[in-house]
């Protein structure tokens, strides 16, 4: 076991990949200097510049040049700075990536893992700070992951790496230099797939993924003082979705709070919500609740940066109104 | 740069291959245009009419572990990199037995097995997938070359100025095959751009170009085959832009209502299969009583008609079909 | 060498020079004692902002990148306001939604800023339609920075100008260099295929020159040409100056590598720091066109004194101002979603 902050537990995630296979590269901008965070340090000393790869400021083209590598038999990974930038890269990312195994009729295998940062932090804005994950989602053909530890950024990624579909990785920023535990030994590794349970509990269940992931945690903390017992499910893969481990908790608990950062509107939430309301109807005690940013574009300025991302307080009252205790006194 | 070696002259089976290749694919356009008007067919369909010197020419000098990428009117260059007619037309059809069974169609076909990786419905999008096997080439120290087929329209889009730009900078073995007919969809290329040759842009990247007559077949193959030694000796990629033009609409179904008739003939006075055979014939490698044309032609009609025959014949795909394919694997 | 022009309007650009830096200076020094969010400056550049946008008449528009301080106060942005968004305070020109990144102001000229390299080039190109077909005598300039070429979103934006003719100007401010000039067949950028950036336009048969972006004159006259083509309807044009790169902005995060400008290396060397020789004997536009200045007579050591303690009191005035207004109400950010 090793201490690693989540930055470290990704570049380690990449190193043993590359060490491991030989298709592995990585492309993206300023890579060969350890990008703007730090993921990529040290690796082009070790790998050579032909696989640790800076590009132009060219997100489109580079994201279908590595579907193009990855087609003919590369396992490339891109480094798009922020999330936000992939708004230039879609029509790559949509009408390409996701696309080439169904169009060809299963002849074409695109394995690509595209590792975007965002999340609302350090008041960069509404270009640098966007949750888009629900986009993602949407797209057949996509997988999306987010982890929320670095033991799981760790696993999670290398998980993406050898998987041969197009994935997601999302990292949050504000996750960067977080700290965990992650294991030594590849054997040792958590699993890989599915949702993880942080919490187990009896009266309501709040199901997250990523840096919110923590605030449900914290949130559970507070729900027990006042006697409400509350489990939380970390689903790390929001594509494919592990519906099966929040129906398996909403037929326990009875009640779900769903939070994200993302946009509330439109969100990753708004499936999940829909897809228990028609699975687990009998189930449900009260009405699913989803905790989410307002429709807004992020703010730049840092106190409304910070009123922006849902508070663990926010995800507390949800619980509170599902479970039909509204707030305790205040004390 | 040094010099490269001369390609050995063409012998004439060589040369007739050309010739038998464009006719297939003209047999194959023409059988698919008829199929499409009796409602066999349906979809979006691009023929590469008139454009077959390009294909034929460009792919004769790639050989077999290489790759090619088309664009949206790519029937004929999965043809002339050895695509099966009757897996590509049963895959127009729908069919389940065609390339992609049934999911890609026209725009999306995909044949790797004889090198034809993708095409694609986006204009200028197999540009970077194209770049980006040059690049796996190079990684993987595979020595094979890349060739993306694009159209004079892909030259406005941004992917094509970053895709020029980082073959360039990174040297990749690519071969850039620009089919400029003088139209993006309805509209001239001047009404698009100021530049009049495509050619120029990659010399703003210091990358070797040349413009030629698309429509002589033996041009394009000279042309090609420079480049595609270039990128297997190393030095990097080359733009060819071919002059041609498509004798039909830019889709079947477009009247070209946009389009002078006198230039229609103009061109049509120049088609490559016409003057290629007039060539051959002024060489003494086909007989002037045209008795060897009429077979070339008559085998490329009588081997489509069987593909269509077999193609038609297939199997629609079934409903479960729909769901299969959207992920190579599920997670670990 | 300074342009042609009266003397008030030379030394009018230089106070603006002035005030330009000594606001870049005192946010850097802000940011030492507190957190002000991510933010470049336009320290080592404000030669080329300065005359290029002081040719813009109201009604043109101009739009720039992540590095816009020095164009916003160039075409009169209040520096407080500005200072006050960059804190993120309801008083900000953006009302605190904004930020650095994405400054703007619609009365000067500046409608908005996009941080995404490229990102303002086809919106600038929009703006120069959007005058031609109602027929307005005004120009759309575009701001931005060598890495913007990389884009694709660059091809398709000069393509467009260039065959609809429209009034446009894009003014490439090459930071790149590490040193004045460029050698001979060095690629100006490490990320981009060309000899030079100005080969990218060329095929566009767009007129394309590369200038000294810390020579005002040369600023002036260039610009000028771009904007007279622009409104007689003769199209648009593409303006390289290039500059060295402070090296204050070379860490990720700016800093007072080479201290505060002390307005006297313009005329006493024995001043300058041994460190910074170079950046202050030759390189700093600023300091250049002091000399200019100084050399022709238009202005003297006493103006520039007093010109620079009227900027550093305004600078300091606008970081008050921004620290003492209040942040936005929490119900203010789902203000203005819509129209």
């Amino acid at each position: 076991m090793s201490e690693l902050r989540t930055i470290d537990a990704i570049r380690a995630a990449l190193d043993e990949a590359l060490a491991s296979d030989k298709a592995v590269c990585i492309l993206g901008e300023d890579v060969t200097v350890g990008g703007p965070f730090g993921a990529t340090k040290g690796l082009v000393e070790r790998y050579g510049d032909w696989r640790i790869r800076n590009t132009p400021i060219s997100e489109g083209t580079v994201v279908g040049l590595a579907a193009g590598a990855a087609a003919v038999g590369l396992r490339p990974i891109v480094e798009v700075m922020f999330v936000d930038f992939i708004t230039l890269a879609m029509d790559q990312l949509v009408n390409h990536a996701a696309k080439l195994h169904y169009m060809s009729g299963g002849q074409i295998r695109v394995p690509l893992t595209i590792r975007i940062q965002g999340g609302a932090v350090g008041a960069m804005g509404a270009h640098h700070s966007q949750s888009l994950e629900a986009w993602f989602l949407h797209v057949p053909g996509l997988k999306v992951v987010a982890p929320s530890t670095p033991a799981d950024a760790k696993a999670l990624l290398l998980a993406a790496i050898r998987d041969d579909d197009p994935v997601l990785f999302l990292e949050h920023r504000g996750l960067y230099w977080s700290r965990g535990e992650v294991p030594d030994d590849p054997a040792d590794a958590v699993p890989t797939g599915g949702a993880v349970t942080r919490r187990t509990g009896t009266d309501a269940t709040i199901v997250s993924w990523s840096r919110m992931a923590h605030s449900a945690e914290e949130a559970a903390v507070v729900l027990r003082t006042d006697g409400i017992d509350v489990e939380v499910i970390d689903l790390r893969w929001l594509a494919p979705l592990d519906i099966e481990a929040v129906l398996a908790s909403v037929r326990k608990t009875h009640h779900l709070v769903i939070a994200h950062e993302a946009v509330e509107r439109g969100g990753v939430g708004a499936e999940i919500a829909a897809t228990v309301a028609a699975s687990a109807r009998e189930e449900l005690r009260g009405p699913v609740t989803r905790v989410g940013a307002p429709f807004a574009p992020v703010p730049a300025s840092a106190e409304l940066e910070a009123l922006f991302v849902p508070s663990v307080e926010a995800i507390v009252q949800a619980v509170r109104r599902s479970v039909g205790r509204p707030a305790a006194a205040v004390g | 740069m040094t010099s490269l070696p001369p390609s050995p002259p063409d012998d004439s089976a060589e040369l007739l291959d050309l010739l038998e290749s464009m006719w297939l694919i003209r047999a194959f356009e023409e059988k698919v245009s008829e199929l499409y008007a009796r409602g066999r067919i349906k979809g979006l369909l691009h023929l590469g009419i008139g454009q077959e010197g390009v294909a034929v020419g460009a792919a004769s000098r790639v050989g077999g572990d290489d790759v090619v990428f088309g664009g949206h009117r790519a029937h004929a260059h999965a043809l002339a990199k050895g695509a099966d007619p009757e897996r590509l037309l049963a895959e127009l059809a729908g069919r389940s037995t065609g390339y992609c069974a049934g999911k890609g169609g026209s725009m999306h076909i995909s044949a790797p097995e004889v090198g034809f990786v993708t095409a694609t419905g986006i204009v200028a999008g197999n540009i970077p997938l194209a770049l980006g096997a040059a690049y796996a080439s190079v990684v993987g120290d595979r020595g094979i070359v890349a060739m993306a087929f694009f159209g004079d329209g892909a030259g406005q889009a941004g992917q094509f100025h970053e895709s020029l730009n980082i073959a360039s900078l990174w040297n990749l073995p690519l071969v850039l095959v620009c089919e400029n007919n003088g139209y993006a969809e309805f509209t001239p290329l001047s009404a698009h751009t100021r530049v009049e040759r495509l050619a120029i842009h990659a010399a703003t990247y210091g990358i070797p170009a040349s413009t030629i007559d698309g429509n002589d077949v033996l041009a394009v193959r000279a042309a090609v085959g420079e480049a595609v030694q270039r990128a297997r000796a190393g030095g990097g990629p080359t733009f060819v832009e071919a002059l041609t033009y498509r004798l039909r609409g830019h889709y079947e179904g477009d009247p070209a209502k946009y389009r002078e008739l006198s230039e229609l003939s103009d061109w049509k006075a120049r088609d490559p299969i016409a003057r290629y055979t007039g060539a051959l014939v002024d060489r003494g490698t086909l007989d002037a009583d045209g008795t060897a044309v009429d077979r070339i032609e008559r085998n490329a009609r009588e081997r489509v008609e069987r593909a269509a025959e077999s193609a038609l014949a297939g199997p629609i795909p079934k409903p479960s079909d729909l769901l299969t394919n959207v992920y190579a694997s599920e997670p670990a | 060498m300074s342009p042609r022009l009266r003397s008030s309007e030379l030394v009018g650009q230089l106070r603006t020079m002035i005030r330009i830096r000594r606001f870049e200076e005192a946010l850097i020094q802000l940011s030492e004692s507190q957190d002000v969010g991510h933010f470049h400056v336009y320290v080592g550049q404000e030669a080329t902002g300065v005359p290029a946008l002081a040719l813009l008449q109201p009604g043109d528009v101009a739009y720039s990148t992540h590095r816009n301080h020095g164009h916003l106060i160039a075409r009169g942005v209040d520096p407080a306001r500005m200072m006050a968004e960059i804190l993120g305070k309801a008083t900000g020109t953006n009302k605190g939604k904004g930020g650095t990144l994405h400054l703007a102001s619609n009365e000067h000229g500046f409608p908005t800023t996009s941080s995404s390299v490229g990102g303002p080039l086809p919106i600038a190109v929009g703006s120069g339609y959007a005058f031609r077909e109602l027929g307005l005598d005004r120009v759309s300039v575009c701001l931005f920075g060598d890495g913007a070429l990389e884009e694709g979103a660059w091809h398709e934006a000069i393509n467009i100008a260039a065959v609809w003719s429209l009034p446009v100007i894009f003014l490439c401010e090459n930071n790149s260099l590490e040193a004045l000039g460029q050698k001979a067949n060095e690629y100006p950028s490490s990320t981009l295929a060309a000899q030079r950036l100005t080969d990218l336009v060329r095929p566009f048969k767009v007129p394309a020159t590369a200038i000294d972006g810390a020579d005002v004159r040369a600023v002036h006259r260039e610009m000028g040409r771009a904007v007279r083509r622009a409104r007689r309807g003769a199209g648009p044009t593409f303006i390289e100056a290039w500059t060295v790169r402070w090296a204050g902005s070379r860490p990720i995060w700016p800093q007072l590598v080479t201290g505060e400008t002390d307005v006297a290396y313009a005329w006493d060397d024995t001043a300058i720091p041994p460190d910074h020789a170079e950046w202050f004997g030759r390189q700093d536009g600023l300091l250049r066109y002091v000399r200019d200045l100084l050399a022709a007579g238009r202005v003297t050591r006493a103006d520039v004194v007093a010109i620079d303690r009227e900027a550093r009191a305004e600078m300091a005035a606008a970081v008050r101002f921004a620290l003492d207004s209040p942040y936005p109400a929490p119900e203010e950010a789902l203000e203005d979603m819509y129209a």
